[in-house]
């Protein structure tokens, strides 16, 4: 796998400040012997953290999984634990046909729109304000990073109330629309930080040849700003797809619920029915496993280019 | 802006009006709305009804709102310790290029593909003290009843170990980004100069990574105040009120009760207390200072 | 605020219009809205019988009705959310007492009063004490629409003759039963703790018991200082005292009721008895077949507390949901007709007895008596025909933010975080 992490390219590593090696200028004896060499190459400590984490996280998994395989009797007899006297795919037939694919293609459109509409108002927001000069923008870019403060709980009660007013309630934009204003705070702020580090130079030598904004944005700060991009559309998709609250109080009739609403429901409709109900949580995996296999390499480059520094 | 917006390159404000615009409407307007109907009486039935400082005056004889900050409060501490260095080393570990590692990584970050509500309703039947594993992990914790959303004060670090569970692979990928990124020479002369793997942790790794130590410090602190979902979905801010974090004592008010103005007090208080805590992190860790130069995260 | 909406609205349009496009490329379409709606409680055994009544109904009368379900959290809220918008529904699902009476307030709700007075047979079928929780201020805002639900003390018939005892007549004869199954290392009583309301159903009855129905009758009228009756302390006090001799386990407030937890526990004998609503053996039925199967599930009265001035007889519960009209519904008057027409109708009744419910409706000991479970819905309809009061659920009864403010303290009380005295101070506060 690790061809797969091959450092992140784009410009956002050469800003770094000189590194600390003076620290290491005193001197010391590395001491010797088998023992020691050992304790070099494994790693004690992480290891047996990494040990640790193991099974915190395969254990859940194990039983998320074997327990979705398992019919519902035998789940209140035998251990949940143990390896099932016999496999069954029953329940995520059942689990299909309670609505699974509706809500999940719920959750593809309000996630859909919602990275596209991200995408579409941050980089030219983040575009006039690394170049622009007018004061407006700043003040917009202030009252933007004000809004990185704010819960999206805090504001629910009079969201509900615009959205109903716009007579919007019940219907897939409803979720979008907040869920995209609630993530352009940080994606405007990663795709600043993007464009600043795109040498002023390459504007300079655009603006000389006479390019004027939409050129220099269709030539220039969009294909800069491709890493950034991809964080914000991670980010902003995890946010539409997660969504929890706003589907909660912004949407009623069950041929729009979203999945992880429809997962609540599924507990509480058929509450003793767990292995369903693990079968769907494992089904609602599903899509994101499929994106992640595909865009791994994109995934950890995104993250890279928005946080890691 | 006379030459429009094909001006001599700079952009005009004109590009950032729809993403203004629309942050405008869902952004700044609820929150000045929030302000506005915390001072009237609302059932969510008919017209917000002007009632002055009525709800205000409730605020100070709700005892909830005092346990309700704390727990978000205690929440937000408890994630941060938990969080941030058992992330940070399964990153740093995760970054190295053994074959093993980049196995194991691969199991390490399957809880990213999960949506919290998943995730919660996933935990809420391993945690069935008669029926789940509550009991056989009690067992090996020192919990022998498996009580572990029942009591008062074990629930609190239940919760904090089920969000923990969700969010370490998400810091600890940005963790194994950012450790691959700090130059190799740095390693190379260290190694020369015969440091030992804890002396390069800590005099090149650690201070390499103080960036996305406080970038992550942030998302973890300003993310639990949001931690709602999950809450409601575990505990519903049981047993009593000892899970019950101000967005879901917000939540229960104001979508339960029906009582929107009292829980348009409550969102004020919460924008408050969002607001105060960014600020306060921004001011001990430096970050505003660090950002002057660069700014994001 | 208001004068810069229209620009806001402009925006906000243009900003929809375009999601609206993108999410309409993915090729979905809306629900046809029109007709008549019919909002309810999911519920996979009284669906049918709703839906059954619907086509019915459209097909004497021409009507196109439709019925919407949700579950039982989102419905409160989405009914709530949707009067006086364009989404709201012509006929809705409600509990009666102070669910419906906000509704009233809010002139949003049709009075049936003038709708039974042309059809007086309709009244007349149904029982008086339940009939009456649909009323506010004396008027008729609601129909019963489906079975009584008292709350029955359920226990397990096999726990207790392994224990060789028999189910509790009186207070004492469960504080006896707890320390015995205790010794059994069972829990005496499963009890879904997480949620309120559960604990609400020890609470009512103690009260009724041992002070009698008025005293919540006061409650619910809003009389200052009705919450401070000593009755109320008393019964706040034995709540409190079963829960700290561990009549609930040790772990009760970890269970949950809406997966199953505490009817698990019950079911599989490892607690001997669960007060719960009527629904209790609709669900073990549908959950443990063979609990059932093998004739194990035992009910019995709520036992009397010796020296408590309330009657024995009286029941607690849900004493129905209700069907009510919206007032300024476009389709007022058919939806009046629907609900007058269809929900005591001879139809209706027998798919309700047919589906195991018992009607809050007179004279059908005969239909029941030809039911497979006839035994247990007998015994519903006589505790609901022979109690002197029907005590509506006080969470229903109440507003719905007084109603989460009895859940949330209720919780407390159980777990000590309060004490009854604390209880009372906090509920008198409570809108």
């Amino acid at each position: 796998m690790s061809t797969m992490y091959d450092r992140p390219r784009h410009a956002a590593t050469t800003g770094r400040p000189p590194a600390p090696t003076r620290t290491l200028h005193r001197r010391r004896e590395a001491p010797k012997g088998p023992v020691r060499r050992f304790l070099r190459r494994v790693n004690v400590p992480a290891g047996v953290a990494a040990t640790i984490w193991l099974i915190i996280v395969a254990v859940p998994l194990y039983y998320i999984v074997i327990n979705s395989l398992r019919n519902s009797d035998a789940y209140l007899e035998e251990g949940a634990l143990r390896m099932p006297s016999d496999l069954t795919l029953e329940n995520y037939g059942r689990v299909l046909d309670l609505g699974f694919a509706t809500f999940l293609l719920n959750s593809l459109i309000v996630t859909t729109a919602t990275v596209v509409l991200v995408l579409a108002l941050a980089l030219p927001a983040a575009y006039a304000i690394v170049r622009g000069t007018s004061r407006p923008v700043r003040w917009m870019f202030s009252a933007l990073l004000l809004g990185l403060a704010v819960p999206a709980q805090a504001v629910i009660v009079p969201i509900y109330l615009i959205i109903t007013r716009l007579h919007l309630y019940d219907a897939p934009t409803a979720i979008v629309l907040p869920t995209v204003a609630f993530a352009l705070p940080i994606s405007v702020l990663v795709l600043t930080s993007t464009l600043r580090d795109i040498p002023n130079e390459l504007y300079e030598a655009m603006t000389v040849e006479g390019a004027g904004s939409v050129r220099v944005f269709r030539n220039l700060v969009f294909p800069m700003a491709r890493p950034g991009l991809v964080t914000i559309g991670i980010f902003s998709g995890l946010s539409g797809w997660n969504g929890f609250l706003f589907p909660l109080v912004l949407t009623q009739s069950p041929e729009r619920r979203v999945l992880p609403l429809g997962l609540w429901n599924f507990q509480n409709q058929y509450g003793t029915d767990v292995p369903g109900l693990l079968a769907a949580v494992v089904l609602s995996a599903v899509p994101v496993l499929v994106l992640y296999l595909f865009g791994r390499r994109y995934l950890l480059r995104g993250i890279a280019a928005g946080f890691g520094r | 802006m006379s030459k429009g917006i094909l001006g001599r390159g700079r952009p005009g404000a004109i590009w950032a009006a729809p993403a203004a615009i629309f942050f405008g409407i869902f952004g700044i307007l609820p929150i000045l709305a929030v302000v506005y109907l915390s001072f009237t009486e609302w059932n969510g039935l008919g017209e917000p009804k002007w009632t002055g400082w009525a709800n205000w005056s409730r605020l100070f004889d709700d005892p909830d709102v005092v346990g309700s900050v704390r727990v978000t409060l205690v929440l937000a501490v408890l994630c941060w310790l938990l969080q941030t260095p058992a992330s940070l080393l399964l990153g740093v570990w995760a970054a190295g290029s053994q074959r093993n590692r980049a196995i194991l990584s691969t199991i390490f970050f399957v809880p990213l593909l999960l949506s919290t509500a998943a995730i919660a309703l996933a935990w809420l039947s391993i945690l069935d003290p008669n029926f789940g594993l509550a009991v056989t992990i009690g067992n090996l914790v020192g919990v022998d009843d498996g009580n572990f959303l029942g009591d008062r004060q074990l629930a609190l670090y239940t919760v904090a170990f089920v969000l923990t569970w969700q969010f370490i692979p998400f810091y600890a990928l940005i963790y194994q980004a950012a450790t691959r990124q700090i130059p190799r020479t740095l390693y190379e002369a260290a190694h020369i100069d015969g440091a030992d793997r804890w002396r390069q942790f800590f005099s090149i790794t650690l201070p390499q990574l103080r960036h996305t130590v406080v970038a992550s410090s942030i998302l973890i602190v300003i993310g639990s105040l949001t931690y709602f979902e999950s809450i409601l979905l575990l505990t519903g801010g049981g047993p009593g009120t000892a899970t019950r974090v101000l967005p879901l004592h917000m939540y229960v008010k104001g979508f339960v009760g029906f009582d929107m103005g009292y829980a348009s007090v409550l969102s004020v208080v919460m924008v408050a207390v969002g607001t105060a805590l960014s600020i306060a992190i921004a001011r001990v860790t430096g970050y505003h200072r660090m950002s002057s130069t660069r700014e994001g995260l | 605020m208001r004068h810069r909406s229209g620009i806001y609205r402009t925006i906000a349009s243009a900003a929809a219009g375009m999601a609206l496009v993108l999410s309409s490329a993915c090729g979905t379409s809306g629900p046809v809205r029109g007709g008549l709606q019919v909002w309810a409680l999911q519920d996979p055994a009284n669906e049918p019988i709703i839906k059954r009544g619907i086509e019915q109904f459209n097909a004497a009368s021409g009507t196109r009705a439709a019925l919407t379900t949700y579950a039982n959290d989102a419905y409160k809220q989405k009914l709530q959310v949707s009067m006086g918008s364009p989404n709201a529904p012509d006929v809705f699902f409600n509990w009666g007492g102070g669910n419906l009476a906000q509704f009233v307030k809010a002139n949003q709700v049709r009075d049936l009063t003038n709708a039974l007075a042309v059809r007086p047979e309709v009244a007349k079928r149904f029982l008086p004490s339940v009939l009456d929780v649909g009323k506010i201020n004396g008027h008729q805002y609601g129909i019963p629409m489906n079975g009584i639900q008292p709350v029955i003390l359920f226990y397990n018939k096999r726990v207790f003759s392994e224990a060789g005892v028999q189910p509790p007549k009186t207070y004492d004869d469960l504080l006896a039963l707890v320390e015995l199954f205790k010794a059994r290392g069972i829990t005496p009583v499963a009890l879904a703790g997480s949620q309120g309301w559960t604990e609400l159903m020890w609470l009512e009855y103690l009260l009724d018991r041992v002070g009698g129905a008025e005293k919540f009758a006061a409650i619910a009228a809003g009389k200052a200082g009705a919450w401070r009756d000593p009755a109320v302390l008393q019964a706040l006090t034995m709540c409190q005292d079963l829960a700290a001799r561990g009549a609930f386990g040790k772990n009760f407030a970890s269970v949950n009721y809406d997966n199953s937890g505490a009817s698990k526990l019950f079911a599989t004998g490892k607690a001997a008895m669960h007060l719960m609503g009527s629904w209790e053996y609709g669900s073990q039925a549908a959950n443990n077949p063979k609990f059932l199967a093998r004739g194990e599930l035992g009910w019995v009265t709520f036992p009397e507390v010796t020296g408590g001035k309330g009657d024995p007889r009286a029941v607690v519960g849900n004493p129905s949901n209700y069907f009510s009209v919206r007032s300024d519904s476009p389709a007022a008057d058919a939806a009046t007709r629907f609900v007058v027409e269809t929900l005591a109708s001879d139809d209706y009744v027998a798919d309700l007895i047919a589906a195991g419910q018992v009607p809050a409706v007179r004279g059908v000991e005969d239909k029941l008596a030809g039911t497979h479970n006839a035994e247990f819905t007998t015994f519903t309809y006589q505790l609901a025909v022979k109690a002197p009061t029907f005590t509506q659920s006080w969470d229903q009864a109440l507003s719905p933010s007084a109603g989460a403010e009895l859940n949330t303290n209720l919780q407390k009380l159980f777990l000590r975080d309060i004490s009854p005295q604390g209880f009372v101070e906090a509920m008198e506060k409570a809108k």
